[in-house]
């Protein structure tokens, strides 16, 4: 009551956090500390920052895996806390990072898990459950692979079945971790591209971690960069990315020319010593 | 309607091939077993008529010996042949039959749960807390001795819950639940061994040797009336949790983001398998071996789906557990040997031929 944000329920795929503070148990300061945001909806927002500076982290808080020490994570006006588990999993659809290992699996039955949350104790998958498995499997374009066990798999095809999972869960709101670390330029660039076919034609929010910079500004609409688990930057890309952000954030220097292909980043070295890293 | 309508729908259809050989295959081998333990012993029947006498309408048909079988009571006089085939060989195939399909969903389950194929009904302490139950009960509770195997299944469970207390930190992991498993066994295991030193008396000593290796003999419809509604319980809470354990295999940060409560489902899971492996306990002793190479058999052949996987252990459990007691019985007729002995010796030199036959071995 008279809480701004715990007003009207609406379902648009927006998402925000209030002072949002989050720590791991054995952690000795907080992995992200008091950070408010709005992610924009039907928008590509870019979670960028060094290592440890709480990009994982702030994503977990977004999708109610951590419990917030303080503030909380709003999803289409209500806490987030405050939805039950299949709610929220027909409304978010997360990501991780890293697998676990499920080499038998074939693909099409690991994209049929993506409709956990919409079908019943018993019941066979509907119609509606076929749509949307093939329309995942057809977005990420591996229907050709559908009846190979994910041990058959390269990395980059692996993460794109994990994706299409994902995308089977239909949701208004995409948070990926790092969708596209450790794969080749193909494979990154049709992650990539499959996220920006479902902001575009689909309308989904999507919030990405992503480690590569460069990357982020050419994909991202709104970039969001952090520092130790603080926002030290926040706008469109080509705005923010300075050579002065580079070496406060990332402690490097660097030259930054920005064309029509986006934002182009010279690294040089190293800055010494990190006087920006307290965690050292 | 034709078929061509719905070609996706059906590439889900859960009844497969593979799972008929499963089932199809393992119902001959429980009926090929049965007749021999019906047909061979101190009083030899023919199969035929052995068969026949399974058939017999006098006793098929007749109100009173059902509810003698299965409510207990005096069992109308028939001939001996009758009696011998339906008091004495009937329900020991029967009590291997359910002890031999509780012990692969069981293990099914706790493969799943703990996302490791090596798991067996017992990694969680239940063989542990039952055996140091049957060695508390023959050595300090003499009194009890009715109730062992009562005793057995509680202390199974005791040592579950013991197991998921500690691995317990703000919730569990599968590592943490194995570890705390070996430490709950280690710990059980040596009181048990401690005690073992107490008995003097031989025949006691066999005795407590035949529960925790595991065995069917002497196995009556008192066992049969003691296991079968744990059976149905456990079989089908199984069946209903299948989609539940599909998506606990895509590891616990998967399910929980696709709407799963991945503690209440575990737990839940888990006490599903400990309650079957804790009831064949109860009848049999502790059996080992079953519900650790059925389900990867079965795995093999019919896949990862759980439905599928269960419903296969359903079947194939019992016809190792029953393949195995027609061996104990009759391997050095007239003597008998405990059935957990059997299916150690098939058990173990199959495991180890698909360890070395598959690099994957292990994996999901």
């Amino acid at each position: 009551m008279g809480d701004p944000t715990s007003g009207t329920d609406v379902d648009d795929g927006s998402l925000s956090t209030v002072s949002l503070t989050l720590e791991y148990p054995n952690g000795e300061s907080p992995a992200v500390d008091g950070v408010s945001l709005t992610v924009d909806p039907a928008r590509i927002t870019a979670l960028v920052g060094p290592n440890g500076s709480g990009k994982s982290t702030l994503l977990k808080g977004l999708s109610a895996q951590l419990e917030p020490r303080e503030g909380r994570t709003v999803l289409d006006g209500r806490a987030v806390a405050t939805y039950d588990e299949t709610e929220l999993a027909r409304r978010l659809g997360v990501l991780h990072q890293e697998m676990d290992e499920v080499a038998r699996l074939r693909v099409e039955e690991l994209v049929a898990h993506g409709r956990y949350p919409y079908r019943g104790f018993l019941e066979r998958p509907s119609e509606v459950d076929i749509d949307a498995i093939e329309r995942a499997l057809s977005l990420t374009d591996i229907e050709r692979l559908r009846d190979r066990p994910l041990a058959d798999l390269s990395g980059g095809q692996r993460r794109l079945a994990w994706l299409a999972m994902v995308l089977a869960q239909d949701t208004d709101v995409l948070l990926l971790d790092e969708p596209t670390t450790f794969l080749d330029l193909r494979h990154q660039l049709a992650v990539m591209d499959v996220i920006c076919e479902l902001r575009d034609n689909v309308g989904t929010t999507v919030v990405v971690v992503l480690h590569d910079i460069e990357q982020a500004a050419r994909y991202a609409d709104e970039m969001v960069v952090l520092s130790d688990g603080v926002v030290a930057a926040r706008g469109p890309p080509a705005e923010i990315v300075t050579a002065d952000l580079l070496a406060d954030v990332f402690g490097i220097e660097a030259t930054v020319e920005t064309d029509s292909q986006g934002v182009r980043i010279r690294p040089v070295r190293p800055l010494s010593p990190p006087s920006h890293d307290r965690s050292l | 309607m034709t078929s061509e309508d719905h070609p996706p729908v059906d590439r889900f259809a859960w009844i497969t091939r593979e799972l008929g050989i499963v089932v199809a295959g393992s119902s001959f081998v429980v009926l090929v077993a049965a007749t021999l333990q019906l047909s061979f012993g101190a009083y030899p029947l023919s199969a035929v008529a052995a068969w026949r006498t399974l058939l017999d309408p006098t006793v098929l048909l007749s109100g009173g010996a059902w509810h003698a079988f299965l409510f207990g009571g005096p069992v109308p006089a028939y001939e001996t042949g009758t009696l011998v085939t339906w008091t004495i060989r009937l329900p020991r195939v029967l009590v291997g039959v359910l002890v031999g399909m509780n012990l692969a969903v069981s293990g099914a389950i706790l493969q799943a749960v703990t996302r490791n194929e090596l798991a067996s009904p017992f990694v969680l302490g239940v063989s542990s807390g039952a055996g140091l139950a049957v060695l508390l009960t023959v050595v300090v509770f003499t009194g009890l001795l009715p109730y062992l195997p009562l005793f057995a299944a509680v202390g199974g469970g005791v040592a579950f819950l013991l197991v998921y207390g500690i691995a317990w930190q703000g919730g569990t992991s599968p590592v943490r639940l194995v570890l705390a498993g070996v430490i709950v066994s280690s710990v059980f295991g040596s009181v048990q061994t401690g005690l073992f030193l107490l008995l003097e008396d031989v025949g006691v000593i066999q005795s407590v040797v035949a529960w925790t290796t595991g065995s069917l003999v002497g196995a009556d419809w008192a066992q049969v009336r003691m296991i079968l509604p744990w059976t149905v319980v456990a079989v089908g809470a199984a069946l209903l949790g299948s989609r539940q354990l599909n998506v606990l295999t895509l590891g616990e940060r998967t399910a929980s983001s696709l709407g799963m409560s991945v503690e209440h489902a575990r737990f839940g899971l888990s006490g599903v398998a400990v309650l079957a492996a804790a009831a064949s306990v109860a009848a049999a002793g502790i059996v080992g071996f079953v519900g650790l190479v059925v389900p990867h058999i079965v795995r093999r052949l019919v896949g990862t789906d759980h439905k599928r996987l269960l419903a296969g252990c359903v079947f194939a459990g019992p016809a190792l557990l029953t393949a195995a007691d027609a061996g104990a019985r009759l391997a050095l007729n007239p003597a008998q040997i405990p059935v957990g002995i059997v299916t150690g010796l098939v058990g173990g030199p199959y495991f180890l031929y698909l360890m070395r036959k598959h690099r994957d071995f292990g994996g999901f």
